[in-house]
């Protein structure tokens, strides 16, 4: 399933209609251009009939296979809300200008669309492909959407029904179903695009950089780790909303907690923090439900291969674990409630995370107050881009991807004379 | 080493019952064997506070340590020195290091042969009628290791051989699928009096099928034709496509019922044929156990509920495969089945975790395995 022209379209139509862009593109850029406020007005009908309950019959499912819960569903519909996009436009685009804003008497400065954005979405069952959308709509982009392989098309679901709200936005939103490996129909994609927008791995974005032309700006979101970083000082509340965290993701969003460094030197103390944070995670797991059977039979394949290997202390029960390893590498975790602990005194912070800068997105502290402002500064100067508390994945309107404000990314600001 | 011989020549290949002190005493002698002979494999026992000697009954086999494949993908395990082994086979994963290395020594593979000497006589594979063979999988080459690759040459050893045609041949120095030439020989045999065997992963055959179905090509394969399928279902947990429709899907381009469709599964670290019976059902051998386990617990579950295959056998002298863990989820039946055998039987369910959606956290993995700067 394609979408152009804001209707639904067969596949084998998509030569021809991305063939016909070429000049197409010039005709829709010649026009007035996009005012944000209508774009804002459909996402938050739009966001509205989602909570209400209308597309739980797609949402669901997809929810289903990747293993996360209705809530997750209802924060993502709240990012398309009137509220949520107003605030992060006025929050991204701060000092930008807002109109024509004078520099000098005779030099005006202002603020426009970057032209055609190409979305390279990333293989997740979520919505961001089509929040990667609305993103280059809220900054005045036409929009060219190659789906994921193995898309459930929700994607072209959720903007045909954007394009019903708003019959305007149809001229700025085509999306195409083009496996990567048809190099020749990319790099046509590619040729029309002001700015390229990968979400995905280093593999992705290299794919992206040998399609480029040299004069086309890459933007990249790839795929991140995130985890917390703990004193022994943390309080049972702190490490139960990390629990509870873990518990509710299943540990498989960026955001999620893979494990925790503890700050210490000690293996005794670590050994302590770990059966201290095991029972609390074992206590949560059994108070929400366990994991599928599926998850905790991979897990636990996992957990014993690693008692097995005998290198490290292995707890684990109910189907969840706790792993203390010796070294201080960070790594993706078994997933689905395990977690591993490390020793990173505060003064190792930044040696041992700096390598690893590209692929660090948020940390969650658990320490006492005295010790925030300093363990934050260290993990931010290491490459950390989100300092939060335990519920890593409960993001708030207008957080920014990664470090960086996207809006910016998807504009660029002119000089013109009045 | 007498129990393990006697119990790969019991005569009836799932005289289950009747052969269960022997399979104890087969296992305990196996253990023992590979405890003294392997030090990995003594540290894990040791570790576990098991002692060979313990096994009596056949309640002691669940406490037998099972690795789990895994293991076997970072370890080289072996009891014999490398001399020894006359055969290295690595499982069909695809990525270098995800491989279990598995050796397999003279003795062992005669083991092996009295099973599937007695397992094809018992589901009547051998013929004596020459034969077309079609092999879904890989053509033999010298750097082939894989054991689905060497199962499947072995096969066409199961009657006299016409022509052997692979889907996945040899060309320029690396292997290429070419379903078109598969397609346009099984036509061709069609048009002949004599029988077709295929043997091939499920996916493969079901692709094949799927192709041929849209080309518009209906064939009825000569009497005797039989459709092997091996290697497991796990491509298919995504597209959820059940047995029955690819027994369909077989009738309907090929003319073969289900009754001409066997299905085997084994593995590098668990070498044991296990046939499927014409109600398509895979018994426990004679010669293997198989326990299910609580995946939180790894205890022994009761039959009928859902739990980790971990698979047992004393068939290795090479290597310590005697209670394997594997990456499936199933469930064993202990109840009457149609075809008349009275073993239990074991119904793989799928493979553990979510293959299907690939997850933000997990795609960094793969980012983080390469070299720090």
């Amino acid at each position: 399933m394609i979408l152009a022209h804001g209707k639904i379209i067969e596949e084998s139509r998509q030569g021809e209609i991305i063939a016909a862009l070429k000049d197409e593109i010039p005709l829709i850029l010649a026009q007035e251009g996009l005012n944000p406020e209508l774009v804002i007005a459909a996402c938050d009908r739009l966001s509205l009939r989602a909570q209400a309950g209308e597309f739980d019959a797609v949402a669901k499912p997809l929810l289903e296979m990747a293993h996360l819960p209705y809530e997750a569903y209802l924060s993502y519909a709240r990012m398309f809300s009137g509220e949520g996009l107003r605030k992060k436009m006025s929050l991204e685009l701060a000092g930008y200008p807002l109109g024509l804003e004078e520099v000098t008497p005779h030099l005006f400065r202002k603020r426009v669309a970057l032209g055609v954005l190409l979305h390279i979405a990333a293989g997740n069952v979520d919505v961001l492909p089509a929040y990667s959308v609305i993103e280059g709509l809220l900054a005045g982009n036409i929009n060219l959407l190659k789906l994921p392989t193995g898309d459930k098309g929700l994607s072209v679901k959720l903007l045909s029904e954007l394009i019903a709200e708003e019959p305007r936005l149809a001229d700025y939103i085509y999306v195409f179903d083009v496996p990567s490996a048809e190099i020749e129909t990319m790099k046509a994609l590619a040729r029309y695009a002001n700015a390229i927008v990968v979400w995905g791995g280093d593999a992705a974005v290299k794919g992206v950089r040998e399609l480029a032309e040299p004069n086309t700006k890459i933007i990249e979101w790839g795929h991140k780790l995130s985890f917390a970083y703990a004193t022994s000082q943390a309080t049972d509340e702190q490490l139960k909303r990390l629990a509870e965290d873990i518990c509710r993701t299943n540990q498989v969003m960026c955001s999620s907690c893979q494990g925790i460094y503890l700050d210490t030197e000690s293996d005794e103390e670590t050994n302590l923090f770990a059966e201290r944070f095991f029972e609390i995670l074992r206590q949560k797991n059994l108070e929400m439900g366990k994991a599928s059977l599926g998850m905790r039979a991979k897990a636990a394949l996992n957990v014993d291969n690693e008692k097995l290997e005998g290198k490290s202390l292995v707890l684990s029960s109910d189907g969840v674990s706790v792993i203390v390893y010796p070294d201080e590498a960070l790594t993706l975790s078994f997933l689905f409630r395990n977690v591993w602990i490390r020793k990173l005194p505060e003064q190792r912070i930044i040696p041992i995370l700096r390598p690893y800068r590209g692929y660090l997105q948020s940390c969650a502290l658990c320490c006492e107050e005295g010790k925030a402002q300093d363990l934050s500064n260290s993990l931010i100067k290491a490459g950390i881009c989100r300092i939060c508390d335990g519920g890593m994945s409960s993001f708030t309107e207008g957080e920014s991807h990664d470090g960086t404000y996207p809006l910016k990314d998807y504009s660029r600001i002119v000089d013109c004379l009045k | 080493m007498d129990s393990i011989k006697k119990l790969f020549r019991s005569r009836h290949p799932y005289a289950v019952a009747e052969s269960e002190a022997l399979f104890v005493k087969a296992m305990k002698e196996n253990v023992a064997w590979h405890y003294q002979r392997c030090p990995d494999y003594k540290r894990i026992l040791d570790q576990a506070g098991f002692a060979p000697e313990s096994i009596e009954t056949s309640a002691d086999l669940a406490k037998i340590p099972p690795l789990p494949t895994l293991y076997f993908k970072h370890h080289y395990l072996a009891s014999l020195p490398d001399s020894k082994m006359i055969l290295k086979a690595t499982s069909s994963g695809t990525s270098g290091h995800n491989q279990s290395r598995i050796g397999y020594d003279f003795y062992t593979l005669m083991r092996g042969w009295a099973m599937v000497r007695r397992t094809f006589r018992y589901h009547h594979i051998w013929r004596l009628r020459p034969t077309h063979f079609v092999i879904f999988g890989y053509e033999p080459h010298k750097g082939n290791d894989k054991g689905i690759a060497k199962t499947a040459w072995g096969f066409t050893f199961s009657a006299p051989a016409l022509s052997k045609d692979y889907a996945i041949r040899w060309k320029d120095g690396s292997y290429q699928v070419d379903l078109a030439n598969i397609e346009k020989k099984l036509i061709h045999y069609a048009k002949g009096r004599h029988p077709i065997r295929s043997l091939g992963f499920p996916a493969y055959t079901y692709f094949l099928l799927q192709q041929m179905k849209e080309h518009g090509i209906k064939v009825s394969l000569p009497k005797g034709s039989l459709l092997t399928l091996g290697g497991g279902w796990k491509e298919f947990y995504a597209q959820a496509v059940s047995k029955q429709v690819f027994y369909d899907l077989a009738y309907e381009v090929l003319g073969l019922k289900d009754t001409s469709i066997v299905e085997f599964f084994g593995a590098v670290e668990h070498p044991i044929l296990w046939t499927d019976c014409r109600a398509h059902h895979f018994h426990v051998p004679a010669y293997a156990r198989v326990i299910l386990r609580d995946p939180d617990t790894l205890m022994p579950v009761p039959d009928g509920q859902m739990g980790l295959i971990n698979l047992l056998t004393p068939m290795s002298r090479a290597c310590p495969l005697c209670s394997v863990m594997t990456d499936d989820l199933g469930i064993l039946h202990d109840e009457p089945c149609a075809c008349g055998l009275s073993s239990p039987y074991l119904e793989i369910v799928g493979r553990v975790g979510i293959e299907d959606i690939k997850t933000c956290a997990a795609g960094a993995e793969d980012l983080l395995k390469e070299p720090k700067k």
